[in-house]
């Protein structure tokens, strides 16, 4: 069930972890992800790649929890925007839960709070 | 003026046989170890070629002279499926990151002379040679 | 000239066989790479050394010419690996020039007048983090007192960000009208980028219209950092905050704008996150920071302010520019 993702990458001859996890799942449409780590211009592209193979589903539910990811920057945002707008393309919802405030603010600075279902750490839940 | 000899390649054991061909013409011409060498790992690459991607095919090995030089000629030629991009298969680092050997900018590096031709769908014909120096 | 090494080698080789000091493995080493920079290949060196151990030797079991043989099929690969690499490090150097040219296109076709204005004193920097630079800022002005500045980031960095970039600018010139209203030149761009962009490619942007007549700021923002206002009376810093989405991401975005008036000594700071989200060995360089890196400098030009701030974090963050760094400041004097 799992989907480990710590890829070693060789950056001036150190070695480097990439600090991303994903795990996504589905059930009957709906997809419940949690993802942990950093999202940066190094680990978005591991991220967008799982999100993008559950993009084109009609009427995808996508919930993807995000209470362990303790950065992100532009590019991360970019992974979210685009799987977002191909989701709604097709009648289906994202909702963004466990957001940080540092989070919270990227995405209430970008104006993206205000069009996408997010969620801050500490409301909701179970 | 030129004599020639060839190898259906059909299974992987043709390619040794390809090799043996022309390393007997490459040695009878007079071309040293290296060259000997050389011009059996190029035959190899193609042989290996034909053998993964047209299924099957021939190698073809002529003794050339011309102008007073002798020189060895490898003809490698198929009907499998062409090949769709030549200038990608033919640059550095495709083929080698792949692992699938030196391929074709390996043969082209090993060799005097290079040419290709291919359609897509109807086959592919190289030839390569090496002169006596 | 393979003449010549043959008998090289052969000396050398021959002084080790008969002492095997360290000295005859020195200078063995720097033959090595003379070798190398002669494009002598492994297979050829293998052959050298097997005619020269027949010429020092005469008399060696055939087991051992036969060794010598198989190795020299053993490293055709890696000769042919060799002339790969020198393959490729040629195409590295002719793809730096290539950069290196775009970048100078870059920078000429980015190239903005700097506005002067009665009263307004301008600071100004921008550094990309690489080659190409996916911030970028743009003036307009007249001769009636109006200046408008755009601060636009890309997202991502490098080529793809410069090109999107050109992009933004051919959007503006089109544009030309610095008294437009903020929440106008938003709304046209925002179109433009929409219209012209992938689904995860976007441009946050900030503009700020000063009308030198009032000393007044009119500003909007399509999902960019806040720029900051310095008031020198109250000695404090607020956020210029206003509401407005990332331009690319919908076609229906609509903008906010605000107006401040601004007194003597005041600031008015704009720049990109490549400012505020400098990361250091302890975590990242908090707003606060960069707050009291300006508080120290307020009363020098708004240049050497700029300046200062940029100095400072990046001798925070160890001289590792991580994102494209753009910095302004507006002072009122």
């Amino acid at each position: 069930m799992a989907f480990l993702n710590a890829c070693e990458l060789k950056k001036n001859g150190v070695s480097k972890k990439m600090n991303i996890q994903v795990n996504l799942e589905e059930i009957d449409n709906n997809l419940t992800g949690f993802i942990r780590g950093e999202i940066d211009a190094h680990t978005a592209p591991v991220l967008r790649e799982k999100l993008e193979a559950y993009q084109n589903q009609d009427g995808l539910k996508a919930v993807l929890d995000l209470s362990d990811v303790d950065y992100m920057d532009s590019t991360g945002l970019g992974v979210f925007v685009a799987f977002y707008k191909s989701v709604n393309a097709k009648g289906g919802h994202v909702k963004l839960k466990g957001l940080s405030s540092r989070l919270k603010r990227l995405f209430d600075i970008t104006g993206l709070g205000e069009i996408m279902d997010i969620e801050s750490a500490g409301k909701g839940g179970n | 003026m030129s004599n020639q000899s060839s190898v259906e390649i059909l299974t992987e054991w043709d390619i040794v046989a390809a090799r043996q061909l022309g390393r007997n013409v490459a040695k009878e011409l007079g071309f040293g170890t290296v060259d000997q060498a050389r011009i059996t790992t190029a035959i190899s690459e193609l042989a290996r070629n034909i053998y993964l991607y047209a299924g099957q095919g021939r190698i073809e090995i002529q003794q050339l002279t011309e102008n007073g030089l002798k020189g060895i000629l490898i003809i490698a030629a198929d009907q499998g499926p062409g090949i769709p991009d030549i200038r990608k298969v033919m640059e550095d680092g495709f083929s080698t990151s792949g692992g699938l050997g030196a391929g074709l900018p390996g043969v082209k590096r090993l060799m005097d002379e290079f040419r290709i031709e291919t359609i897509p769908g109807e086959g592919t014909d190289i030839r390569a040679t090496k002169w006596l120096r | 000239m393979v003449q010549k090494i043959e008998n090289q080698y052969k000396e050398i080789l021959n002084q080790y066989m008969q002492r095997q000091s360290e000295q005859n493995l020195y200078v063995g080493q720097n033959f090595s790479r003379q070798l190398i920079s002669e494009n002598i290949s492994p297979e050829e060196v293998i052959s050298v050394h097997k005619a020269a151990m027949q010429e020092i030797y005469g008399e060696l079991p055939e087991f051992v010419w036969h060794s010598f043989d198989f190795l020299i099929e053993m490293m055709i690969n890696y000769g042919l690996a060799l002339q790969e690499r020198q393959s490729l490090l040629q195409r590295q150097e002719e793809l730096r020039v290539e950069m290196d040219l775009a970048a100078n296109v870059q920078e000429t076709l980015l190239k903005t007048p700097m506005p002067a204005l009665a009263g307004l004193d301008i600071g100004l920097l921008s550094i990309p983090a690489r080659k190409m630079n996916g911030d970028y800022i743009y003036f307009i002005s007249d001769s009636e007192g109006h200046a408008g500045i755009a601060v636009a980031d890309v997202i991502g960095k490098g080529l793809p960000a410069a090109l999107c970039m050109s992009m933004v600018k051919f959007g503006m010139d089109s544009l030309n009208n610095s008294p437009a209203d903020p929440k106008e030149v938003l709304g046209v761009i925002n179109r433009v980028v929409e219209k012209s962009i992938d689904d995860s490619m976007f441009v946050s942007m900030f503009y700020g219209k000063y009308d030198s007549n009032d000393s007044t700021l009119t500003y909007g923002s399509a999902g960019h950092e806040p720029a900051i206002l310095y008031r020198a009376k109250s000695n404090s810093f607020e956020e210029l905050y206003a509401k407005g989405l990332l331009l690319g991401v919908s076609p229906a975005a609509s903008y906010e704008q605000h107006t401040v008036q601004l007194e003597k000594d005041d600031l008015v700071i704009m720049m990109t996150d490549g400012v505020t989200e400098g990361r250091t060995d302890e975590g990242f360089i908090e707003r606060e920071v960069i707050f009291e890196l300006i508080d120290q400098k307020k009363d020098e030009p708004a240049q050497r302010i700029v300046q200062f701030v940029y100095d400072e974090l990046e001798r925070m963050q160890n001289a590792e520019l991580r994102d494209d760094f753009t910095l302004v400041i507006y002072k009122k004097v």
